[in-house]
């Protein structure tokens, strides 16, 4: 027996929605957790490609060194992944790379049960994860290298001149000022990020998406699924811009521009 | 005595524009050498040359004995025992006044927080900013920020202090309190080189005036001599400008 | 603003029906299939849709006298684009449903489908029960995405919905998935593609039907289409295209 429909507002079937109810709970925390993961390491990666990319040594032999290994890798990285579409680096990595890496017949890295028990409970988690790090971390180390730059010179002067080495340079002076000026553009990232996570759903991660689209496919109705991820994504991408403003207001002091 | 620093036959290109055309000169431990010249002679990057902030084309820089452009010296190490004060100040903005002066006693010496808190203080209190050491940079004047710039140098305990023109980029009615603070240093007897256009703060401080023009050492001296009885052709036409 | 004369109007309105029967009458008919369904429809890497669907269409227009045109159109749209009039008709593989009746029009059967479940071989699974537990890859929406929310829970993650058939293969083979399931023609042509693959054909599930699908109330192309299904089936064109598809004799009697 079908149960009766619910009609909100008179065309809106809730119904639909409470009948998949735990799909969509579990979709949200899903969506959460893949997007704080994705822009926690997205960050790392994206300050160590930043900086990768500024790399430079005073004397020769390092000088290439840095040049070969550090600047030309993290540039071809940064290229790929901001210039391919996310959806085609989500298919890629998970029927492609992680296969290639992980597979119960022949994988390189992991094969046999494990690499099913993995592959079946974590794997679209995993690529997925995967992905939206990597690809995060290349437009994250835009804005790391953008905020790096945009720090004046003489404050890098001033810090070795105290005989502070690179690093702490970087770590004393130079990052936390980026920080700053970086946390609008991170904020905007965040924000990409948790939107973008959608697409994860194109590999079987059960988040927001998923839930919408399962609904979707069995009852041939749009409004009522795709309505009510729109109005939980909405809520997170404002949460997440609260967030934002609130650490800027946090951090704001003492800047003079 | 060896010299604190030593400079031979430096010269410095930036790409193919000579700045640097064969510099050698000495400054004694404790002396004051104030380094005049038009802009674009070469002074700023000749001072930038001696804590390795700049390479040198050729030519060798030698730092309290320590070759500053040989890639096997620990130059963090040396820049520690070299103070430098900037002309933009370039004070740290996301850290308090007193904050800037702990940092790298902290980090470098490692020093405990406290110690270099007390010395940071007293260094406030010599330069007369003391009542300012929990503001922001920002907060402060010209000449406050200069002379918390001075103390920060000071804070390293340095050997020898760089001043890269300190004064060009205050309001004249600051210059006062910063040259205050560079006198008394003088007189304490630490070795200093000072890049500077204040004409009348090199004639009463320093001990010897070097005066570039074109990236060549044109001529050096007394402040009495080189000031009152210039033999160059080109000093005399300099000092005729600025006097 | 003055009053269009009447006889202007006249005029106007005779060229327009005349215009438009004349496009209807010697345009070839839009036929919307999804070439993503192997071996019902597919693309060639010349561009070409061909398949199972292909062919049955093109035996009926032929037997009918109509031309046709194939547009390949994503499955999700295409009962929208029939809806608007970019698609006079579709085969696609779509089975025919007391639902979907309700909407559309549909010929009589051109195809008995089933579902068909694909495992590794090694796997013990002999039916949809022995599934339970496990991890089970439909496409979103499909009827096998039906039978198993009905069979092991609408919201149960052991359920993994994936967007082509292609994609719960590749799943399956990658180690993903314990099982697919899937329209039995789709998957036995998966299936017999890799080796470590084997299919197990359960009884239980119902029996489907594909029909073709027409724009609720065109009657007249539904006939047509009709009695050019019964006259391939009559001559023999349907089971040989049939047996160059699936290998095997139809079951009969279809349709």
């Amino acid at each position: 027996m079908e149960p009766e429909p619910i009609l909100w507002f008179g065309w809106f079937r809730a119904d639909i929605i409470a009948e998949y109810a735990p799909l969509f709970w579990q979709g949200l925390r899903m969506t959460i957790g893949v997007t704080v993961i994705g822009i926690t390491f997205g960050a790392l990666l994206g300050l160590l490609v930043g900086m990768a990319r500024l790399a430079n040594a005073r004397h020769a032999p390092a000088r290439h060194l840095t040049r070969f290994l550090l600047r030309w890798p993290a540039t071809v990285y940064v290229s790929f992944f901001r210039g391919t579409p996310l959806f085609v680096q989500i298919m890629l990595m998970h029927f492609a790379v992680v296969p290639l890496l992980m597979n119960p017949a022949d994988g390189l890295i992991v094969s046999g049960e494990l690499a099913r028990t993995l592959r079946q409970d974590y794997g679209a988690l995993l690529s997925g994860v995967l992905a939206l790090t990597l690809n995060a971390g290349a437009y994250i180390s835009e804005v790391f290298r953008a905020g790096i730059q945009s720090i004046d010179r003489g404050q890098v002067e001033a810090a070795r001149s105290l005989g502070l080495s690179y690093r702490r340079t970087m770590y004393h002076v130079v990052l936390p000022q980026a920080f700053r000026r970086m946390l609008p553009p991170l904020g905007n990232n965040a924000i990409a990020l948790l939107k973008d996570s959608s697409l994860v759903s194109a590999v079987g991660l059960s988040e927001l998406a998923y839930a919408a689209r399962t609904v979707a496919g069995a009852y041939s109705r749009y409004w009522e699924p795709y309505l009510t991820i729109a109005m939980m994504y909405w809520i997170l991408t404002l949460a997440l811009a609260y967030a934002v403003r609130r650490l800027e207001h946090r951090y704001g002091r003492g800047d003079t521009r | 005595m060896a010299a604190a620093i030593r400079v031979d036959a430096l010269t410095k290109q930036f790409g193919t524009l000579p700045v640097l055309r064969g510099v050698s000169c000495e400054v004694q431990p404790s002396e004051v050498v104030c380094v005049i010249g038009p802009s674009g002679s070469g002074k700023s990057t000749l001072l930038r040359c001696l804590n390795g902030l700049e390479e040198a084309t050729s030519g060798r820089v030698t730092a309290l004995s320590v070759p500053v452009h040989d890639p096997a010296t620990d130059l963090d190490a040396l820049r520690a025992e070299i103070g430098m004060v900037f002309q933009r100040f370039n004070l740290f903005p996301h850290r308090t006044v007193l904050q800037n002066l702990i940092l790298a006693p902290v980090a470098v010496r490692g020093l405990a927080p406290a110690e270099a808190r007390e010395r940071a203080e007293a260094l406030l209190d010599k330069v007369g900013v003391l009542d300012k050491r929990d503001a922001w940079p920002n907060q402060l004047s010209g000449g406050q920020q200069q002379r918390v710039a001075i103390a920060r140098a000071l804070a390293m305990q340095p050997k020898v202090m760089l001043f890269d023109e300190p004064t060009s980029s205050l309001d004249p009615e600051m210059v006062g309190e910063v040259l205050a603070v560079m006198q008394a240093l003088a007189d304490e007897g630490m070795t200093m080189v000072v890049v500077t256009h204040e004409m009348g703060f090199a004639r009463r401080v320093a001990d010897r005036v070097l005066f570039l023009d074109e990236g060549l050492l044109v001529e050096e001296g007394a402040p009495d001599e080189l000031f009152d009885c210039p033999r160059e052709a080109r000093t005399r036409r300099f000092l005729s400008k600025v006097l | 603003m003055a009053p269009a004369s009447p006889r202007f109007a006249f005029v106007v309105t005779f060229f327009v029906l005349a215009a438009a029967t004349a496009a209807a009458q010697s345009r070839p008919l839009v036929v919307g299939s999804s070439a993503t369904y192997p071996p019902f429809a597919y693309e060639t890497p010349a561009k070409q849709i061909v398949g199972f669907d292909v062919d049955v269409i093109q035996a009926v227009a032929s037997k009918v006298g109509i031309t046709v045109r194939l547009v390949n159109t994503p499955f999700t749209g295409v009962f929208a684009s029939l809806d608007n009039g970019d698609l006079d008709l579709v085969i696609s593989g779509v089975t025919i449903s007391d639902r979907r009746r309700q909407s559309y029009d549909f010929t009589a059967p051109y195809f008995e489908a089933r579902q068909l479940i694909a495992v590794p071989v090694a796997s013990t699974v002999r039916n949809l029960q022995d599934l339970a537990g496990k991890k089970v890859g439909v496409v979103t929406g499909s009827t096998a995405d039906e039978v198993a929310s009905r069979t092991f829970g609408r919201t149960s993650a052991n359920i993994r919905r994936f967007d082509t058939t292609p994609l719960i293969i590749a799943e399956l083979v990658s180690g993903g998935l314990d099982a697919a399931i899937g329209d039995n023609g789709v998957i036995a042509y998966r299936a017999q593609e890799h080796k470590g693959l084997k299919t197990v054909n359960d009884p239980g599930f119902p029996k489907e039907y594909f029909g073709i699908v027409v724009k609720k109330g065109n009657t007249a192309l539904r006939d047509r289409l009709d009695s050019g299904l019964k006259a391939i089936v009559a001559d023999g064109t349907y089971a040989r295209i049939y047996r160059t598809w699936f290998k095997t004799e139809p079951p009969l009697p279809t349709p």
